[in-house]
């Protein structure tokens, strides 16, 4: 053995440098395809950069100037609505789905696959159909309930603020359910029988029972799959895309539809990066809080 | 091939065909397709092996149009030698796409809708030359061409006309609403007129639609010119001064919110450019702004011809500063970051002559405007005499951002739909004042 090969065994017997060469895959891949677009979207929002015209660097000019932007306002406003009151709607919902499928009922699995479809099927497509049932014109629902005498004429679904926002909230919640139930299914499945049956000897009804042993085995997914729905739906882009496009009268924008209009539609490419720039601080106020909390439990 | 020379070719008469070309032009195009096909392709396109050309063009509202642009360009790909991806996109992503390809490449030909030559001029590849050359042709560009095709005098793609909107109406509803000499078609009517068969057509159930969503056709082509004959503009021809919130248009406005609750289907504020097609051709309304697409569509219908003789054309009406379009050229551009620069100009060059341009085009019947004179002749034209008033059209046009230019400013107002979103939110509120002065305080944002 030659003393190349010793020197290269020692270095891979060394934990630390095996470490190091283990983690550079995943490094060069979070190096180029997050830092990388991540700190030229922040050096983009300090300049006044246009599609296609190098820009000058200007500071916070971006930032501060989005602050007198009533668009940007109400952007902010709707995102706020979108994401926090979307994800109480998800976790309730979710977490009835999965007290249901964690019963024994027949075919479990393949309804458990069924209920998994509008997580699975890609936004665009499923926002399509959507898009279709809130027809303006045609939609199969204002048809039906005009044929069945509740209304005189088609409901606007998406041309009215408020049914607008709900009709995108529900959307949001229709997607985000399956997510939910799967993830605090896994989580019942791990409640360990006995503690029911001890729990029902002792004369707790079904309510106590759920209080009492449950709920508290399954508060870390629920504390999780929240946290991570509500950044997700914060960043959020393709079902309010294809559904309005922000519209009518900018009352369904937020931050990521936003951004596009100015950015790209617009061709302001710093003031773009600056609204989606905008998300950062809640977005990483959520992330630390679900990482304290996952390291918590760990 | 037998070849033709100059003096040959000097010693034809130059009598126009019936398409307004003359035999001169006929052979010499002959003849210089001829020379590309003996010379076995494209003599300016260097070492076209393993090239591939990125055609990205708008989608199609006459689907024939845009099977037969795919069609030229497969062809241009076989005869040239390369490889041609050709894509259809939604209009709004179009400058998605632009701005895509102008940071990470992979984009060649574009099609630009007006104003984007301006929003893009550092970008696109100077065509004055090719541009002159399609346009002497074809007997000299339309006015609007001349007007709204170039940018500080270059042509930074080949302009290709226009699809002009206008409103398409149903004869019957308006005959019944009371409107003489509907059946003729082009009445020259006052935005109050309108209304007020709007009003009359919505108690007869079959109210007007008009779309105020978040779309770049319709919406805009309907709410800037109802601006403009009301007396208000984006900006003054300083390119500052904001002047939109004015008393006239303060007061149109407010018409159109009465006219909105009374002869409109209110859900048009979701409505985006394919909604009011939709909707017209269903029977669901009477009239609205749109291209020539519905009523190419309602004479491919199976109904023995009802909606089609049932449909007719009208320019926009006039408001109390006159009658106004929103309308300009289309252009062929390549992007100047191109690696292709070369075949792409070849390929314009190509889908340009003649017997290529001329077949997408009347494929249309009347959709697309001409942007070269001699087509304003074409027998296409006389087919289908309800089209005749598309054609007057670019009289009346004018472009976003007037009496600005057609910078930058005046494409992200388009692109944050100012204009538009006042009028939607004057018909949610009822309060035209109020939107008014959101419009302005945004536009002078954009503006300052």
């Amino acid at each position: 053995m030659n003393s190349g090969s010793i020197q290269s065994e020692n270095f891979l017997d060394r934990e630390s440098s095996l470490g190091v060469l283990l983690m550079l895959p995943g490094l060069i891949l979070l190096a180029v395809f997050l830092a990388y677009p991540f700190f030229l979207g922040i050096w983009l929002s300090l300049t006044d950069t246009r599609i296609g015209m190098p820009g000058e660097f200007i500071g916070l000019w971006n930032y501060v100037d989005l602050l007198e932007d009533e668009i940007f306002h109400q952007t902010a406003w709707n995102t706020m609505i979108y994401a926090l009151v979307t994800v109480p709607f998800k976790a309730v919902m979710g977490l009835g789905l999965a007290l249901i499928l964690n019963n024994q009922i027949r075919f479990s699995n393949p309804i458990r696959a069924f209920i998994m479809l509008p997580w699975i099927v890609p936004t665009a497509l499923s926002s399509l159909g959507w898009f279709m049932i809130f027809d303006p014109v045609f939609s199969p629902i204002s048809w039906l309930m005009i044929e069945m005498g509740f209304i005189d004429s088609n409901i606007n679904f998406l041309g009215d603020q408020l049914i607008a926002v709900t009709a995108i909230c529900w959307v949001n919640i229709w997607r985000g359910i399956p997510f939910f139930g799967i993830s605090i299914l896994a989580g019942l499945q791990a409640v360990p029988p006995e503690l029911h049956e001890q729990a029902a000897i002792d004369g707790a009804n079904k309510f106590n029972r759920f209080n009492h042993v449950t709920l508290p085995h399954i508060k870390g997914i629920l504390m999780i799959t929240s946290l991570l729905s509500v950044i997700w739906t914060f960043a959020d882009f393709q079902l309010i895309y294809v559904l309005t496009k922000g519209g009518p009268a900018n009352q369904t924008h937020i931050f990521g539809t936003y951004a596009y209009q100015v950015g790209l539609s617009g061709t302001e490419i710093g003031m773009g990066a600056a609204i989606t720039l905008y998300m950062f601080p809640i977005l990483a106020f959520f992330s630390i809080i679900l990482l304290r909390y996952m390291r918590k439990t760990a | 091939m037998e070849k033709v020379n100059d003096n040959q070719l000097k010693s034809i008469p130059e009598e126009m065909t019936e398409n307004g070309v003359t035999r001169r032009q006929i052979i010499k195009t002959g003849a210089a397709a001829g020379a590309v096909a003996l010379m076995g392709g494209f003599p300016n396109i260097s070492s076209a092996q393993n090239k591939t050309l990125n055609i990205v063009r708008g989608t199609y509202f006459i689907p024939a149009a845009q099977e037969i642009a795919k069609q030229q360009a497969e062809e241009f790909g076989k005869q040239a030698g390369v490889k041609v991806n050709a894509d259809f996109l939604n209009w709004p992503d179009l400058q998605t796409k632009i701005g895509a390809g102008l940071q990470a490449g992979g984009v060649d030909v574009i099609e630009l809708w007006p104003v984007q030559n301006h929003l893009y001029a550092n970008n696109l590849v100077d065509m004055t030359d090719e541009a002159e050359e399609v346009a002497s042709r074809g007997g000299g560009f339309e006015e609007y061409v001349l007007n709204s095709g170039h940018v500080n005098g270059r042509y930074l793609g080949i302009p290709h006309g226009n699809n002009a909107g206008t409103i398409a109406y149903r004869i019957s509803a308006f005959e019944k609403a009371g409107v003489k000499h509907a059946d003729k078609g082009g009445m020259d009517m006052t935005w109050d007129e309108y209304f007020a068969v709007a009003k009359e057509c919505k108690k007869m159930g079959m109210p007007f639609g008009q779309s105020l969503g978040h779309s770049l056709g319709d919406p805009i082509g309907f709410c800037y010119p109802y601006m403009w004959a009301s007396g208000a503009l984006e900006v003054g021809d300083d390119g500052k001064t904001i002047l939109f919130n004015t008393p006239t248009f303060e007061y149109a406005l407010n018409k159109f919110v009465q006219a909105w609750k009374d002869g409109y289907d209110e859900t048009g504020t979701s409505w985006d450019d394919s909604s009011n097609n939709r909707a017209y051709l269903s029977g669901k309304i009477a009239s609205t702004f749109n291209g020539a697409s519905i009523y190419y569509a309602s004479k491919r219908r199976d109904d023995g011809g009802k909606l089609m003789n049932d449909t007719h054309h009208m320019l926009l009406p006039k408001g109390t500063a006159g009658r106004y379009h929103e309308f300009g050229t289309q252009t062929m551009g390549i992007l100047n970051n191109s690696e292709n620069i070369d075949v792409a100009k070849e390929y314009l060059k190509w889908w340009f002559q003649p017997e290529n341009f001329d077949k997408w085009w009347r494929v249309q019947e009347g959709y697309q405007l001409h942007h070269v004179k001699n087509l304003a002749n074409d027998p296409m034209w006389q087919d289908d005499p309800k089209m005749g008033i598309f054609k007057e059209i670019p009289k009346y046009g004018r472009l976003r951002g007037f009496a600005g230019n057609p910078n930058e400013k005046a494409s992200l107002a388009a692109s944050k739909y100012i204009v538009v979103d006042t009028f939607a939110k004057a018909v949610q509120s009822g309060d035209a004042k109020d939107a008014l002065e959101w419009g302005e305080r945004q536009l002078k944002r954009i503006y300052r």
